[in-house]
């Protein structure tokens, strides 16, 4: 079932077109990679998904519906949660308040922004949700993130997201700085959210990741989406060389020939 | 064992620590001189402390959130100034005249806020500019003179500067200013929704807007509450004092700033404490109070601030990178 499209998402900075023209539809419980290299409209494209900016032209549909994003609220309002390298988490906050960060469970709500937190909630919502995570056992809902390993932070970033019963969830260089180990880690974790059935859009540079958890991959070239194949279908080389453009020909013979 | 290691992260806290320094503090300087605990010394301090505390409290959480205003010595100066020509020259009632210094407060501190936010010039530059503008302004409309400040008696003299008396020691109304401002600041910091906010967006902007926090807005209204509370502490003064010197709170920006990281607040924001900052403004206080005591030369006084403010840094520096390694 389809979850988010896009139609012809254009986007321009001056005379700089760094969206030329984006369409792709993402289907419910499904791992998609977006694949570009640098500067070829992959994070033009998500910050436009996310709200950061608006598109010049374009539309976009979530859940069939047609709907505007204009501000990062928006976005989450309409269930599409963005996991951004480094910048998730605030260090200086425990897990517990980075989990709820702009969604506070709070009492006597009528205070407003002084009305006081659901400490007592905060804390045991928070646990409950590491538990489910299953990273219960060695992270503390009071601990601070900056005593967090790099791997831990985004496990941490992307239960957040499930947490708020995302459809999307954007992953933006999920295992950049991270060891063998967690990134490890953190691809099991983005096939335990697509099993509970979330959407993910991944963003990387690292193809071999690409290879172990996405179904789907599309690429990004100068400000377009010029290849759009399942996994199961391609393989690394062929992958490569849509990036770099360096076989074009074939590549489009290949493409249109689906 | 969650018991022990919120203990020993209480003992490596930086207000800890301060406060552990602050007693030992005061015990040198009473055992140096006996009059530094005597009623009359104590009291003094107490109608000193309020003044810059309350600024640091406003600074504590503009800090907190990635900002300092270096312009609050200077509003400090200028708010009763402006008062008391009001009252004095225009002919207004002393109540229209404190409302007048109250928006001006908040006009000065709403241009501090929208200049650091909308227009992304660092609070340093924007808020020293300021400094000079206001300083300026204040020196400009007195031609430099102090102004005989309201000596009245009435409700505004005794709601900011009335005094009383517990047993032997005199105390003044802005003390309780103080503490019930403290008491504020401690929940909105801790217990509030807007605590959270302002936490988050020191430690980590980016991440606080993407959660949909309006880090702009919370900005600018803090710079518009350290204003206005710079402004409050100009009024207590001027009328304990009964004068309003264009001049009043020179140099007072900087001292509000090590009560505040003395405290334990980070200059870089992300972390604040206001019982940290209640304990470095009662040290700065002590500090100055005790070494006239114990007979250092007048000049040197700044020597010794200096040192002891510094050594108290070193020591947070050392506690965190000790927290990190563990």
């Amino acid at each position: 079932m389809e979850v988010l499209r896009l139609h012809n998402l254009q986007k321009s900075f001056g005379s700089v077109r760094a969206l030329k023209s984006a369409s792709f539809t993402l289907n419910e419980g499904e791992v998609v990679a977006l694949l570009g290299d640098n500067g070829a409209g992959k994070s033009t494209l998500i910050k436009a998904i996310s709200g950061v900016f608006p598109v010049d032209r374009g539309e976009i549909y979530v859940r069939g519906q047609k709907v505007s994003i204009r501000s990062t609220r928006d976005a989450m309002d309409l269930g599409i949660e963005t996991i951004h390298q480094d910048t998730s988490l605030a260090p200086d906050l425990s897990i517990a308040r980075n989990l709820f960060l702009g969604r506070e469970p709070v009492n006597l709500k009528w205070l407003g922004v002084f009305a006081p937190l659901d400490l007592a909630n905060l804390r045991d919502a928070a646990s409950a949700l590491l538990k489910r995570v299953g990273i219960s056992k060695k992270l503390d809902a009071d601990a601070l993130v900056s005593t967090l390993s790099g791997g831990e932070r985004q496990s941490i970033a992307i239960s957040r997201a499930m947490q708020f019963a995302a459809k999307v969830i954007i992953l933006d260089e999920p295992t950049n700085n991270l060891g063998v180990e967690e990134t490890h880690g953190v691809l099991r974790f983005v096939k335990e959210v697509r099993d509970a059935g979330h959407s993910v859009l991944l963003i990387t540079h690292n193809i071999h990741h690409v290879f172990q958890v996405a179904d789907r991959i599309i690429v990004m070239r100068h400000g377009e989406i010029v290849a759009e194949q399942t996994v199961a279908d391609t393989d690394l080389l062929t992958v490569e060389s849509i990036i770099t453009g360096a076989d074009m020909s074939a590549l489009l013979r290949e493409t249109r020939a689906k | 064992m969650p018991v022990v290691r919120r203990r020993s992260s209480l003992i490596r806290s930086p207000q800890f620590s301060s406060l552990v320094i602050l007693i030992v503090l005061l015990a040198v300087f009473a055992i140096a001189d006996a009059n530094f605990l005597s009623p009359l010394n104590i009291s003094n301090m107490m109608a000193f402390l309020p003044e810059l505390g309350i600024i640091a409290l406003g600074m504590t959480l503009l800090l907190t959130a990635g900002e300092f205003d270096l312009s609050v010595g200077a509003v400090f100066g200028l708010a009763p100034v402006v008062v008391m020509l009001l009252v004095q020259n225009g002919g207004f009632d002393i109540g229209i005249a404190l409302l007048a210094g109250l928006v001006l407060c908040i006009a000065i501190g709403a241009i501090n806020g929208l200049i650091v936010t909308k227009i992304g010039i660092s609070s340093f530059l924007v808020t020293l500019s300021m400094l000079l503008v206001v300083r300026g302004a204040a020196l400009y409309i007195t031609q430099g003179f102090p102004l005989k400040s309201w000596d009245q008696p009435g409700f505004f003299v005794t709601l900011l500067a009335g005094s009383f008396n517990i047993g032997t020691f005199r105390f003044y109304t802005s003390l309780w200013w103080f503490i019930g401002l403290s008491l504020l600041a401690i929940y909105v910091l801790r217990y509030a929704k807007l605590g959270n906010w302002i936490s988050a967006i020191g430690s980590n902007r980016n991440a606080a807007v993407a959660r949909g926090v309006p880090a702009d807005a919370v900005k600018i209204w803090l710079f518009i509450l350290t204003s206005m509370l710079a402004g409050l502490a100009g009024m207590i003064s001027a009328f304990r004092i009964s004068a309003a010197s264009p001049v009043a709170g020179t140099g007072y920006e900087l001292e509000v700033i090590a009560m505040v990281v003395v405290g334990g607040t980070a200059l870089t924001g992300g972390r604040g404490t206001i019982l940290g900052t209640i304990v470095g403004a009662l040290m700065l206080r002590s500090i100055r109070n005790g070494i006239v005591l114990i007979g250092v030369p007048g000049l040197a006084y700044n020597i010794f601030v200096g040192v002891i403010i510094l050594a108290m840094l070193i020591l947070h520096a050392l506690l965190q990178k000790n927290a990190a390694r563990s």
